[in-house]
């Protein structure tokens, strides 16, 4: 493998992690303030390719599709948190990941009746559309960008759970809902909120995923399992662990697919398998 | 009265065959295979509180099972249907050996990803599974060589009742069998339970084992009764489809899962015929289940009964 593959490769590997993390990360996000697991949460990120498409498509404009397509979907995510997953919070957990499983039936069958089953191309801005050299290298600039959104967004939630008042009130409902509760936090408000946010990013990570491989039905289900195996490698529950295992995954992905295209999935598994076998509570997450 | 319920559910089922037209009792003997796939995955739900999001693809592995049996060797069809659970029992072992190895919350993501592992698996590895196009022109055999046929819709209703109520009075038997009650208290507290000097993963993974059997031989009895066996039969949205049966129905009851069967099955009959979006409908429906009855249909009648 010459010098100018390997770069490549690592670029590669850092694009699809940068899509995983903003994925799982709200994944761990909502298990940590809600202690569900969201399995309609791929469906969002799915119906973030889906509206950021129809607004390209309407306006011509990538950027508008990437300021308005995450904010709508983060509301549709609140609207759905507050009028069904809110009335059972205190039911077992069986109950919360059921219904979310019935969301994620929903939101899917929604997304074939108003756009159908064909998969739908999305042109990225003419100025990330080209390549740059990077030394022997020749890389698609939109793979970068990915890359910068990913480091971003990692970066920009991290100082927002630290830094601002907002974020110390997740970290408190994050530790312990009831005691915050207690101390004057609107518990509910909170869960509303993380859970919008969270739907946000995946519907970030759909928009930006769109140029590069297009908005399709099965996406949703697709990253959703990527994502469930990023957050069993990492951990539910900790951003380190979402990055960390986003990169794994990225990089088994990546790797597996460069010399055999079919063990490319196999390795991913491998490497999950392993976790389970030797640190089942994941890398970052806590042993219970 | 309750004792005899289940008697006289079989023999209506028994007699209904000369009752309806061709296309209702081919409609019935689908009911009946899907009511088993259903009640298997009760077994995890209802009993162990283990909820799988890949129960699909052990009856994909019970459906691939059977088709490669019955082309490849003409087998008689109970070969195939041991073969076909047999199969689906063996992948089961290492799946839920690692889906069990985490804490519970893990348990579901973890189904769902290696139900789609395999889904991928079916659909890649085209010289043994056909691909998309999955294995058609699945024969239905004899008994035995030289055997009674099966291939009569009569014959083959009646192979797939007998196989329902066999696997319907195994299923009763592990609930209420010690190691059934066992299922229970780690549902309850598994904390609890393993302070008891148990071991609740050995008996989770056999429960698993056990469902996927099960399951197997619903997916073993679907293949040649369609003609066919394709990865569609693996996929997430038939196990989402059971997941409902089991919600309607109602969890940890084992008959509430079979008559959850026959009502969305004949729910997606009446809607498909209206509209090609019903999965919309069945996923309102399930949700508003799930909120307002969780204990599904026989839960809400037993607390009309009790009332």
């Amino acid at each position: 493998m010459s010098p100018a593959i390997a770069v490549e490769q690592l670029l590669n590997t850092a694009a699809l992690s940068a899509l995983l993390f903003l994925v799982s990360v709200g994944l761990s996000l909502v298990f940590g303030i809600l202690r569900v697991v969201n399995f309609a949460h791929g469906m969002f990120y799915m119906l973030g390719a889906y509206i950021g498409f129809s607004i390209v498509s309407r306006s011509g404009s990538f950027w508008l599709a990437l300021a308005l397509a995450p904010p709508l979907v983060g509301l549709i995510g609140a609207a759905l948190e507050s009028t069904t997953l809110r009335f059972i919070y205190r039911r077992p957990p069986i109950y919360q990941v059921l219904l979310t499983f019935g969301l994620s039936l929903i939101l899917e069958e929604a997304v074939r009746i108003v756009w159908g089953a064909t998969a739908q191309a999305v042109d990225p801005p003419a100025w990330l559309a080209g390549s740059v050299t990077l030394g022997a290298t020749v890389y698609p600039t939109y793979r970068l960008f990915l890359i910068t959104v990913g480091a971003v967004v990692g970066g920009g939630l991290w100082l927002f759970l630290k830094t601002t008042r907002a974020g110390l009130v997740i970290r408190a409902v994050a530790q312990n809902g009831e005691m915050a509760g207690c101390l004057g936090t609107d518990v509910r408000r909170v869960r509303t909120a993380v859970f919008g946010l969270a739907c946000a990013l995946a519907g970030l990570g759909g928009v930006v995923a769109a140029p590069m491989l297009t908005a399709y039905l099965g996406m949703g289900i697709g990253v959703i399992v990527e994502a469930f195996v990023v957050v069993v490698i990492g951990g539910l529950g900790s951003i380190g662990g979402s990055i960390v295992g986003s990169l794994i995954v990225g990089a088994a992905q990546t790797w597996g697919g460069f010399f055999i295209s079919e063990v490319a999935m196999a390795i991913m598994y491998a490497v999950m398998a392993a976790v389970l076998i030797f640190r089942p509570w994941g890398l970052f997450g806590d042993e219970e | 009265m309750k004792r005899w319920a289940p008697a006289g559910g079989v023999a209506v089922l028994a007699v209904l065959p000369w009752l309806l037209a061709r296309h209702q009792l081919s409609i019935l003997t689908e009911l009946l295979i899907f009511g088993a796939f259903a009640m298997s995955l009760d077994l995890l739900m209802g009993y162990a509180g283990m909820v799988s999001f890949g129960h699909a693809a052990y009856f994909g592995l019970g459906a691939y099972g059977s088709a490669l049996c019955l082309l490849h060797f003409q087998a008689p069809l109970p070969v195939a249907l041991a073969a076909g659970a047999l199969l689906a029992a063996a992948v089961a072992w290492p799946v839920g050996y690692l889906c069990t190895r985490a804490s519970g919350i893990y348990f579901g993501m973890l189904t769902l990803a290696f139900a789609q592992l395999l889904y991928t698996v079916a659909f890649k590895w085209r010289d043994l599974t056909g691909g998309s196009d999955g294995l058609t022109g699945v024969p239905k055999t004899a008994l035995w060589p030289g055997g009674p046929a099966t291939a009569g819709p009569h014959a083959y209703y009646f192979l797939v009742l007998t196989v329902s109520v066999v696997a319907f009075v195994a299923c009763r038997g592990v609930v209420r069998s010690p190691f059934g009650r066992a299922l229970e208290a780690i549902r309850e507290n598994e904390r609890k339970f393993a302070t008891l000097g148990q071991d609740p993963r050995r008996l989770k993974v056999t429960v698993f084992v056990v469902a996927a059997l099960v399951a197997g031989v619903a997916g073993a009895l679907a293949a040649p009764f369609r003609g066919f066996a394709s990865p569609e039969l693996m996929f997430w949205l038939l196990s989402g489809q059971a997941l409902m049966m089991v919600i309607v129905g109602g969890m940890g009851t084992l008959i509430g899962p079979v008559l959850g069967a026959f009502i969305f099955l004949l729910l997606q009959e009446i809607a498909s015929s209206y509209t090609e979006h019903w999965m919309l409908l069945n996923g309102v429906i399930f949700v508003v289940m799930v909120i307002f009855f969780p204990g599904g249909l026989v839960g809400a009648l037993r607390g009309w009964w009790a009332r």
